[in-house]
């Protein structure tokens, strides 16, 4: 017994050290980040890079706000994010929960075509969509942003996978007790699945509110830009401010931050233990 | 089996594609009827469209005289860019009945945003700024830019005040641009560096020999405290164009053989700790601005345009240590007049697609004049048309260096496109930079690169 | 299939049939809001971008047919050749190596241990910090000088030349592997952790009445029970190093944006023919070509799925 609460301390402690280095080496950026948000724009890309004992010009978190209207830009962007993640996960799990649990004709091919056209990479289609959109009357509107982001295969696929690890006996059971596929979706596998939603919802959000090349496209007009755009605004033809940039990236980080912490309490074990009891 | 899930599919997307294509006609900004593939069919449209567009549009055109017209004219950094609003207000104090609203690209990406925006028929543009040269020739290979050679024959513009530029941003003979800005490449030098070395200040008659000379003066490679004599940003044009400025070779003649003096030249200055080292400045990302102001760099050459940023960061204190700066005229060849130098111009167009295109051009001329000319002077940057008193202008701003040398530097004998206008521009660009990163990277010979070159741009050439 | 061909076997009345019918209908129901979208708005043009890949078209003047020219071309261009190679060469050392290091973190974060959340977040830090952060860090630790932290430690510890990383065609590709790993793993990590939430607590006890070590109740149960997270996460894996692109611009870029045949990768080639060159049909050819490798890698890769699923 006693040298097993050994063996567990020293397996304890291992895991702690690893975890402390490997912590160090993910920080570092960050660290950069807020260091060389405070810097002037000369002295951040010199080596040897100072990493304390400078001082701090907090200018740069004031001149952000003046420079570009970078409220606004937030503010669109939380709408562009927070649309999109609400369409996004509603459309995959409802159609996931298709590819995962019904039989139907076509099943594996549509799936296939699905993931598989995640491989096109966007430049290439990027032109004739743009030129279809503005037919629709959509260029230079949040719209656009909306339906390109909204309606990926890339959630499918996720939730698909992990409906999959769910028993197919816990659906039957459900379908012999008459209830209906919509309610099978909405009473079992949507509360089951919250690890997947959490994982949906961090990827989707990160990604709509990182979006760059996207939201530059299409939009042009001043007040429905988004962060991104406006963060490459102090990049200019002849000078970058990436004090600037620096500082402005640090504020955008701090909503994915909170979203990220907030949703992986979700993964949490124990969910299927009580569904293959009941 | 498989057949039929094969055909359910294509039924089904046969039906989103018919879909797409009813709420295609059903939007106001459709203007034909679209077809199974809307988007496949657009561009052929375009071309019947864009030819009828001018009749059609006839009504908003002869606007141009007194009735109230919006252009649209897509640029980058606008709020980074001193003349936009001087332009602007200058043009409509005179026009009332214009407005004139900025759509900002963003610079990064500004040439793909910009190709995009114009392909299909629909853009909304009335005057596009071109970046670069090889912007110039896709957009023209596109077909998407309005011809000027008649509008300039009918109002007797006159080209020779650009001189000669225009020649060399001809696409297939034609003009599809007028430049309103001209940036020329000068040595930029801090006083301080020098007086500190006890070497006597840079002049506008100087051969490469005494540059170098002079570079390797003022170098001091002690650990920690160096002072390089010469900075070279990471571009190919800051030394293998150094190579066209005796006016005999061009950058597209499709040999390369007289940049190797050049490369030679700013190898041995790398390899002795005179400039600093290429590969660590390239993953490093050091932009110029920044190594020029840490105060250590003797002589830096680079284009006119960071005569403003530098002036700027220097009363806000950021370039304290190079406030003591001057400019002279690019040094020469032996045997080759002064004052021959690169230039990079910036340029306006009207897209065939402009709704408002008399208005437009009537802007566009205004812009490139000599109206535009001076208020272009007035914020500190080098307008396309060069004039003694435009020079004198910008000499006279706060901020400018005072001694004559400095003033006399803004006036070119020759200037050299960057990059001359050619069908191929942009993939002779990308061999050449290609080859100049491996040169400089010590990859490759000098004799390597060069050969690379002759045979990578022979080859485009000859397609 | 199985199920299409047991289905045949049995006589259909025509109350199974409309039962059959119904089910289906249900199905399309569910599958059809995303599909709509997808199929409107992003399967159209990518349709038009394949038949695209069979034109010469610059956004502008008329499509004009030519046949697979476009494709020989390709063949026949060695920054087309370089950069299938460099993207092979990449995704052969990146998918591998970023799977294992995000499962092991995945089981690592997946304990008891005090301070998880904290440990969980800095893990998928480099992925979501801005990447100019992440590439000025890394290019300080891979500086190609004598002052990179790296090339100190290859000469004072392993006594070896320093090297010049990504200034050098012989290590660029090694610096963009390595760069890769580090900013994605905590990404794939996140979904390892979601996938091994489903794996049920039951069949750990169970395992552990048998007698099994930790070693063993990974292989049989752990890695068994997260076959579809795999499936998922080497399938997303092999499409993103395929598609790989900001990278190798921000690490063997330059100012020029100018990468050189021994970094430069297919996305990126695709973006110099088609807003460099406008050369959009060229430009899809290529994404055909990757598209079709990437089709066949799936494929493998779900078969291997249905095997396990069969079992």
């Amino acid at each position: 017994m006693s040298s097993k609460t050994v063996n567990r301390r020293i397996s304890k402690t291992v895991i702690y050290i690893l975890l402390f280095v490997l912590s160090v080496i993910m920080l570092v950026p960050f660290v950069w980040m807020v260091t060389a948000s405070l810097k002037l724009n000369k002295d951040i890309f010199i080596i040897p890079y100072t990493w304390f004992g400078f001082e701090p010009r907090w200018q740069n978190y004031i001149d952000i706000w003046t420079k570009i209207p970078l409220a606004k830009y937030a503010a669109n962007t939380v709408k562009l994010t927070i649309i999109v993640t609400i369409l996004q996960i509603l459309t995959s799990s409802f159609a996931a929960y298709a590819f995962a649990k019904l039989n139907f004709r076509g099943r594996n091919i549509l799936f296939l075509a699905y993931i598989a056209t995640i491989a096109v990479p966007w430049q290439v289609y990027m032109v004739p969509q743009f030129i279809f959109m503005r037919k629709l009357g959509l260029a230079d509107t949040h719209l656009a942003i909306i339906i390109l982001q909204a309606f990926s295969a890339f959630g499918v696929f996720l939730m698909r996978q992990f409906y999959e690890g769910i028993p197919d006996s816990l659906c039957e059971a459900a379908r012999i007790d008459g209830m209906s596929e919509y309610r099978i979706y909405a009473k079992i596998m949507l509360p089951l699945s919250k690890p997947a939603l959490s994982t949906l919802v961090i990827f989707t959000f990160v990604n709509t509110w990182n979006d760059f090349l996207g939201p530059l496209i299409y939009l042009t007009t001043d007040s429905k830009k988004t962060l991104q755009i406006g963060i490459k605004m102090f990049i200019s033809q002849y000078s970058a401010e990436y004090g600037l940039i620096m500082a402005a990236s640090v504020l955008s980080l701090i909503p994915v931050l909170v979203v990220f912490m907030a949703l992986q309490k979700y993964f949490v074990a124990g969910i299927t233990t009580g569904a293959v009891k009941g | 089996m498989k057949k039929r899930l094969l055909s359910t599919l294509i039924a089904t997307t046969m039906i989103a594609a018919s879909l797409s294509a009813c709420a295609g006609s059903a939007a106001p900004a459709a203007e034909a009827p679209a077809a199974e593939a809307p988007a496949a069919e657009a561009p052929a449209e375009e071309a019947k469209t864009s030819e009828e567009a001018p009749a059609e549009e006839a009504p908003a055109e002869e606007a141009a005289g007194d009735e109230a017209v919006t252009l649209k004219w897509a640029l980058w950094d606008k709020d980074a860019t001193v003349y936009y609003q001087p332009l602007i207000d200058g043009y409509t104090a005179a026009h009332p009945n214009v407005t004139i609203e900025m759509v900002d690209l963003g610079s990064t990406d500004y040439q793909t945003v910009l190709g995009t925006q114009l392909s299909g028929s629909d853009a909304s543009f009335d005057v596009v700024t071109i970046k670069d040269v090889p912007g110039l020739v896709t957009l023209a290979n596109k077909g998407v830019l309005e011809p000027l050679d008649e509008l300039i024959a009918k109002d007797g513009i006159d080209l020779s005040v650009y001189s000669g530029i225009t020649d060399q941003i001809k696409v297939n003979d034609t003009l599809y641009e007028l430049p309103f800005r001209r940036d020329i490449w000068v040595l930029y030098y801090n006083k301080d560096v020098f007086d500190k070395a006890g070497v006597e200040y840079p002049t506008n008659d100087m051969t490469w020999e005494e540059y170098d000379e002079i570079a390797r003066k003022l170098t001091d490679t002690t650990p920690g405290a160096e002072v390089y004599g010469a900075h070279y940003h990471t571009w190919r044009s800051t030394v293998q164009l150094l190579g066209v400025l005796d006016g005999k070779h061009s950058i597209i003649d499709g040999s390369y053989d007289f940049t190797k003096p050049y490369y030679d030249m700013v190898l041995a200055q790398q390899a002795d700790g005179v400039c600093m080292d290429y590969a660590t400045l390239k993953t490093q990302g050091l932009h110029y601005s920044a190594a020029f102001y840490q105060g250590n760099i003797g002589m830096m050459n680079m284009g006119s345009w960071f005569i403003p940023t530098l002036i700027e960061k220097v009363k806000d204190g950021e370039a304290a240590a190079a406030a003591n700066w001057g400019i002279v005229k690019y040094p020469h060849a032996e045997g080759v007049e002064p004052g021959s130098t690169l230039a990079t111009i910036t340029a306006l167009a009207i897209p065939t697609s402009a709704p408002n295109k008399d208005a437009a051009w009537d802007f566009v001329k205004f812009v490139s004049g000599s109206e535009g000319a001076d208020i272009m002077a007035g914020t500190g940057n080098t307008p396309a048309m060069s004039s003694e008193a435009i020079n004198s202008k910008i000499a006279e701003m706060d901020g400018f260096p005072t001694d004559a040398n400095s003033k006399d530097a803004l006036t070119a004998a020759n200037a050299y496109l960057e990059m001359p206008a050619n069908e191929k521009s942009s993939e002779i660009e990308t061999v050449l930079n290609e080859q100049h990163d491996a040169i400089m990277n010590e990859i490759s010979t000098v004799d390597e690169g060069i050969a690379a070159m002759n045979e990578g741009v022979s080859a485009i050439l000859g397609q | 299939m199985s199920n299409d061909t047991a289905d045949i076997q049995v006589t259909k009345t025509k109350a199974r049939m409309a039962r059959e019918r119904k089910r289906a209908m249900v199905a399309y129901s569910f599958i059809a809001p995303n599909f709509l979208g997808f199929a409107i708005f992003t399967l159209g043009p990518i349709i038009l971008a394949f038949v695209m890949a069979f034109t010469e078209w610059d956004g502008s003047n008329p499509m004009k047919f030519v046949g697979i020219k476009n494709f020989t071309e390709l063949f026949k261009n060695d920054r087309f050749t370089a950069s299938l190679e460099n993207t092979l060469k990449y995704s052969l050392f990146t998918v591998p190596l970023t799977l294992v290091c995000a499962l092991a973190l995945a089981i690592l974060l997946n304990q008891k241990i005090k301070g998880r959340t904290f440990f969980r977040t800095v893990t998928f830090f480099p992925y979501v910090a801005s990447l100019v952060a992440v590439a000025a860090v890394w290019n300080m630790l891979f500086t190609p000088g004598k002052g990179g932290l790296m090339n100190q430690l290859l000469m004072n510890v392993f006594h070896v030349a320093p090297l010049k990383w990504a200034a050098s065609p012989n290590t660029v590709m090694l610096t963009i592997i390595l760069f890769s790993i580090w900013k994605n793993m905590g990404y794939y990590m996140v979904i390892y952790l979601a996938g091994l939430q489903g794996i049920s607590e039951d069949l750990y006890e169970a395992a552990s009445l048998d007698g099994a070590n930790s070693w063993q109740k990974f292989l049989y149960v752990t890695l068994p029970q997260l076959k579809p997270t795999t499936f998922f996460v080497s399938v997303m894996l092999t499409i993103s190093c395929f598609k790989i692109y900001d990278i190798v611009y921000m690490l063997a870029g330059g100012s020029n944006g100018v990468v050189n045949k021994s970094a430069i990768v297919l996305v990126f080639y695709i973006y110099e023919e088609a807003f460099r060159n406008w050369k959009l049909g060229s430009a899809s050819a290529a994404a055909l070509i990757l598209f079709a490798i990437v089709l066949v890698i799936t494929l493998i890769q779900f078969r291997g799925e249905k095997n396990y699923a069969n079992d």
